[in-house]
């Protein structure tokens, strides 16, 4: 499904180039679960978006369904992207002037889908808010944010789902429902699960592990190749 | 339908209310203005009709021709002849030479004649409007030939052959204006009446005229009649249209209009910048929007459809409330002008709401569509990163955009290319200069506000740090004050200029043809009343017998009056004040023509239709003696004033010598108008001039007009302060943002409100200074081009500019920052 290699990603600074990513090679097939771990600095979250296509790496390419997407230009990207790509971002980026239903039917309305808002109540109570679905993002805590978009990003029924530490600002508890949903939704539907996590349970949860150190890949995701 | 599901969230949001009330504030300035001006301009046609009491006049010395007549009936065209004539009148062992006017019944065509059955009524209860004149064996007559001749409303009095019942008191008729050839007291009577009295024998001096007016709804016929008319006309026979009828109501009306289409523009331009301001903010609100949709695969062409959809909504939405408004406001307008809007407003057509509607899409397109221009190509790597910029329009671009649009909307709608010009060039010079100035100042300050205290260093720091939103902020700012100010100015000087008609002892009434012998006694009748003269003129009275060494050719003297009548000639060492000099050169002392004849300076317009020009003779008969007197100047007179206008002026000392009689003009309050009758009964030959029917019209029009300039003014304001709304609430997310951090690690209220007061007040007060850079040479152009005033420099805009606008913005930053430190930071930064 997704296939990575040689991606290296560097930024010029006042400070001279930055290497953020450095050789990553990778390969993801349809329906596995990958997390992606390593320490706060280590390019995680820039890993994350040129899988997703949202950014470009300086070298390398990426493919998605055999395509590469690092030779499209951002409509052809977006258009891989269009109905089949789910994101939940470590800042949430959920839109201040719309209630959580209305964010998380956003996508959907955008779609053109009719019941947008039933759908959305339905996610919105599945991550436990089914209480809070007219409240603003700004009335809400970091982690009812958090799972208002992850609601969001379940509501499209993407086949494959991009979230940055989706668990990060949720207790214990609700982390673990949370996390529940995640894999239910690559069970019954078969998405694809590519997440960045610093929780081991988590990580552990996923078929395979892919650590980075200051942008480089410690070893081969381990686990299962299908 | 999504887009309109996105505005209406975005409504509740409140991230729409500045654009809407931007666009609502365009389109309902240009809608009222255009609907008041469209009414009252059909309004005003069927007004000065009313001046003339017809559609169209024509004036002949010799009979109107039958013929005219008859092809006025076959063109359904409505006519009424008059002949105006000064006649003897007598009862007992009175007499009295008065002013007749023999009408015929359709007369008047337009206007109403007034009348009344007691002399002298003031009370409107006593007086009566009537659409019709005397009937045959009637005579209507001026209150003071009451007493003239001693007889009473049902007597009857001789005049020429006839004797004619008095049966009504004439109080105005609508075509008397400013009627300077009356001599006597004012006579109406039937043109049926006219061959039985034999008063008009040939050689008599009559006044002819014929008016015409058009029948309802036949507009086209009426046109042909004229045009045939008008080739039919002799060297005897002159057009008089409405528009001369009244030409001082006329500039004030004109001036007036041109004063309600600058404020409109103003309006406009004002609008256009808050909506250009709130549009840019509104943009940059739906950034992370845009890189979510692009997040999820949407296209940028289903993006730009979904704004576009979203304008044409908000734009429909705006412009019909904006409809609304106008036509609200316009009625408010036009209650407050209601008294001199005479009859029934006429309804407006569509056109006016067209234009606003226009108006309305046509700001958008040309303010907001640009600020969102960009949206569609946003990246998606907005959501990961925070310091992906944008690839917003070119600001050139965008800047050149705006003012395209201000120049089509400007021109578009006063129609008027010295309008647009002085505000699109005001504006533009503003703009401009608060880019470049600004630039450079903003650097001054960082670098110089070290020496300051801390809050000096910090704010100044902060503007050079934001410079982008701050010196946006600064056009705008600038912008507003300079179109602000312009209006102030001009409605000042518009109304500094009328104050002398609204001072209540202007001279209402001349007096002229006072003989030497008279002039003690009619100096203590005068003084008897209290009353102030404004100062004795002396004049003589001559004829022209020759042009250039000629006799003027009968030709000549059909056409012109003044070949034909007795002329005042007076004199003077200075120009009288509203003269101006044309050609040539206003006496010098002691300096006399090479030719050594006496010198004379004639009014312009007249010198043209006598074909003169300087160094041409003309002779002159005073009194049974000639002399020959060489063109020095032409001067054009002020018609707006009330004050004695000569056609010819010599130097002293050439007329002194001749018989001499004298004018003055005088104040007479309504409760001694019958002075004018003890006067006129003592001194039969003195002719009274009486304005102050008039006067009281031009003053009841001029101080609604400035009420209504007023009004336009007050809204006008508000579109400036919804600029600088627009502007101050540009930067205030992040600037809350900073101060609420700020006020995490404890600073001080002082501290995070100085800041904001110094940031804004320096904004404030260097946009002032430019707009007053702006606003003079805006203001310069329109005093020039289309108020025919004279330049002058407002130095007071200088200081009042800077002083002002810190003041102003400064208010508004710190109020809109308050919020800062009133609330706990916490809830100030959840609420951004
Ligand atoms: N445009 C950029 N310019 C400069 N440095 C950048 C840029 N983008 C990312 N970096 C740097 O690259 C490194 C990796 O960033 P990234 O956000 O991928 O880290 P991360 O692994 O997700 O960390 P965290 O666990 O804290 O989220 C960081 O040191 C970051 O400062
Ligand atoms: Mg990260």
């Amino acid at each position: 499904m997704i296939e990575v290699s040689n991606v290296s990603k560097q930024v010029v600074t006042s400070e001279g180039t930055l290497d953020i990513l450095d050789g990553i090679n990778l390969s993801v097939e349809a329906g596995e679960t990958l997390a992606i771990i390593g320490s706060s600095g280590s390019g995680k979250s820039t890993l994350l978006g040129i899988l997703a296509g949202l950014d470009l790496p300086t070298s390398g390419t990426v493919c998605i369904d055999g395509q590469d997407i690092t030779a499209m230009d951002e409509e052809g990207r977006a258009g891989v992207r269009a109905g089949h790509v789910g994101f939940v971002f470590q800042s949430f980026h959920l839109l201040p002037g719309l209630t959580a239903l209305e964010n998380v039917a956003l996508p959907l309305e955008l779609q053109g889908i009719d019941d947008a808002l039933q759908t959305a109540k339905h996610y919105l109570e599945r991550v436990g808010l089914g209480q809070r679905v007219s409240h603003y993002p700004r009335q809400l805590s970091g982690g009812e944010q958090q799972r208002v978009a992850l609601a969001r990003a379940f509501a499209c029924r993407p086949t494959l789902l991009f979230a940055d530490e989706p668990t990060g600002n949720l207790d214990t508890g609700t982390g673990k429902k949370i996390n529940d949903l995640l894999f239910e939704l690559n069970k019954e539907e078969g998405t694809t699960l590519i997440l960045v996590t610093h929780e081991k349970t988590l990580a552990a949860r996923c078929k395979r592990t892919l650590e980075l150190q200051a942008g480089r890949q410690l070893a081969e995701p381990t686990g299962i190749t299908a | 339908m999504l887009a309109l599901k996105m505005l209406l969230r975005s409504w509740r949001g409140r991230q729409l209310g500045l654009i809407f009330s931007s666009l609502v504030l365009a389109v309902a300035v240009v809608t009222s203005v255009a609907l008041l001006a469209e009414r009252v301009e059909l309004a005003l046609v069927k007004e000065s009709s009313s001046f003339l009491a017809a559609d169209l006049v024509v004036s002949s010395s010799v009979a109107i021709e039958s013929g005219w007549l008859e092809r006025a009936a076959e063109e359904g065209v409505r006519t009424a002849r008059t002949a105006s004539f000064a006649s003897m009148t007598y009862f007992g062992d009175e007499m009295h030479l008065a002013s007749l006017k023999a009408v015929e019944s359709s007369y008047p065509l337009r206007g109403a004649l007034k009348r009344s059955s007691v002399p002298f009524a003031i009370d409107d209860a006593d007086i009566e409007s009537v659409g019709s004149g005397p009937q045959p064996g009637e005579l209507w007559v001026d209150s003071r030939l009451l007493p003239l001749l001693n007889v009473e409303l049902g007597d009857a009095i001789d005049v020429g052959d006839g004797s004619f019942k008095v049966t009504q008191i004439l109080i105005e008729e609508p075509d008397s204006g400013s009627s300077f050839s009356a001599f006597g007291a004012r006579i109406l009577m039937n043109w049926q009446d006219l061959p039985a009295s034999g008063v008009i024998q040939p050689g008599s001096r009559v006044s002819y005229r014929l008016l015409i007016a058009a029948n309802e709804g036949q507009a086209d016929n009426f046109d042909t009649y004229v045009d045939w008319l008008k080739q039919q006309l002799d060297v005897h026979d002159r057009i008089i249209t409405p528009d001369e009828a009244q030409a001082s109501i006329a500039s004030t009306m004109d001036k007036g209009r041109r004063f309600l289409l600058l404020a409109g523009s103003i309006g406009v331009v004002l609008a256009g910048i808050a909506l250009a301001l709130a549009s840019h903010h509104f943009a940059n609100g739906q950034l992370l929007q845009v890189a979510l949709f692009k997040g999820w695969g949407i296209s940028a062409n289903a993006v730009r459809r979904l704004y576009i959809q979203q304008i044409i909504l908000l734009g429909i939405a705006g412009s019909a409330v904006g409809l609304l408004v106008g036509w609200g406001f316009h009625q408010l307008l036009i209650t407050t002008v209601r008294e001199w809007l005479p009859i029934a407003l006429p309804a407006a057509g569509l056109k006016p709401w067209i234009t606003g509607f226009a108006t309305g899409i046509l700001c958008l397109i040309g303010f907001t569509l640009p600020a969102l221009w960009h949206l569609p190509t946003q990246s998606p790597l907005a959501v990961l990163r925070r310091d992906i910029q944008s690839k917003s329009l070119n600001s050139l671009v965008r800047g050149s955009l705006g003012v395209l649009t201000v120049a089509v909307l400007l021109f578009w709608y006063s129609r008027n290319l010295y309008l647009s010009m002085a505000i699109l060039f005001g504006f533009a010079i503003t703009a401009a200069a608060s880019i470049a100035v600004g630039l450079v100042l903003l650097r001054l300050g960082k670098t110089y506000g070290h020496w300051m205290g801390s809050i000096w260093r910090l704010a100044l720091s902060n503007l050079w740090r934001r410079k982008k939103p701050s010196l946006i902020q600064m056009v705008g700012f600038s912008g507003a004050i300079a179109l602000l100010m312009i209006m102030v100015v001009v409605r000042t000087s518009l109304i500094d200029e009328w104050r002398w008609q609204l001072a209540d002892d202007a001279p209402n009434h001349f007096l002229v043809n006072v003989a030497a012998y008279e002039l003690d006694g009619v100096k203590s009748l005068v003084n008897e009343r209290e009353l102030e003269t404004a100062g004795w003129y002396s004049m003589v009275r001559g004829r022209i017998t020759h042009l250039n060494n000629q006799l003027p050719s009968q030709v000549a003297k059909d056409g012109h009056e003044s070949l034909r009548r007795e002329l005042n000639l007076s004199w003077t060492s200075d120009l009288p004040e509203g003269n101006m000099i044309v050609k040539g050169q206003w006496w010098q002392a002691n300096t006399a023509p090479a030719s050594g004849l006496a010198p004379v300076s004639l009014e312009d317009e007249l010198a043209g239709e006598l074909g003169l020009s300087l160094g041409d003779t003309v002779r002159f008969s005073v009194g049974g003696l000639s002399f020959d007197a060489e063109v020095t100047s032409t001067r054009s007179l002020n018609w707006e004033s009330m004050t004695p206008n000569f056609y010819f002026l010599f130097p002293e000392g050439y007329l002194e010598d001749y018989p001499r009689t004298h004018m003055t003009s005088l104040y007479i309050p309504g409760e001694e108008k019958l002075l004018v009758n003890d006067l006129l009964r003592k001194y039969p030959t003195v002719q009274v001039i009486e304005l102050d029917k008039i006067i009281d019209r031009i003053r009841t029009i001029v101080s609604q007009v400035t009420r209504g300039l007023e009004m336009m003014t007050l809204m006008i304001l508000g579109c400036g302060i919804l600029v600088m709304f627009a502007a101050v609430s540009l930067s205030m997310s992040e600037r809350l943002q900073e101060s609420a951090i700020l006020r995490t690690l404890g600073s001080s209220r002082g501290l995070i409100l100085g800041v904001q007061w110094v940031e804004f007040t320096t904004l404030g007060m260097m946009a002032g200074l430019l707009a007053a850079l702006g606003a003079e040479f805006a203001v310069a152009m329109l005093q020039r081009f289309m108020f025919s005033l004279p330049f002058s420099w407002h130095s007071w805009l200088w200081i009042a500019g800077p002083l002002g606008g810190g003041l102003l913005v400064g208010l508004l930053g710190v109020v809109y920052s308050r919020k800062a430190v009133t609330q706990p930071p916490l809830q100030v930064l959840n609420s951004l």
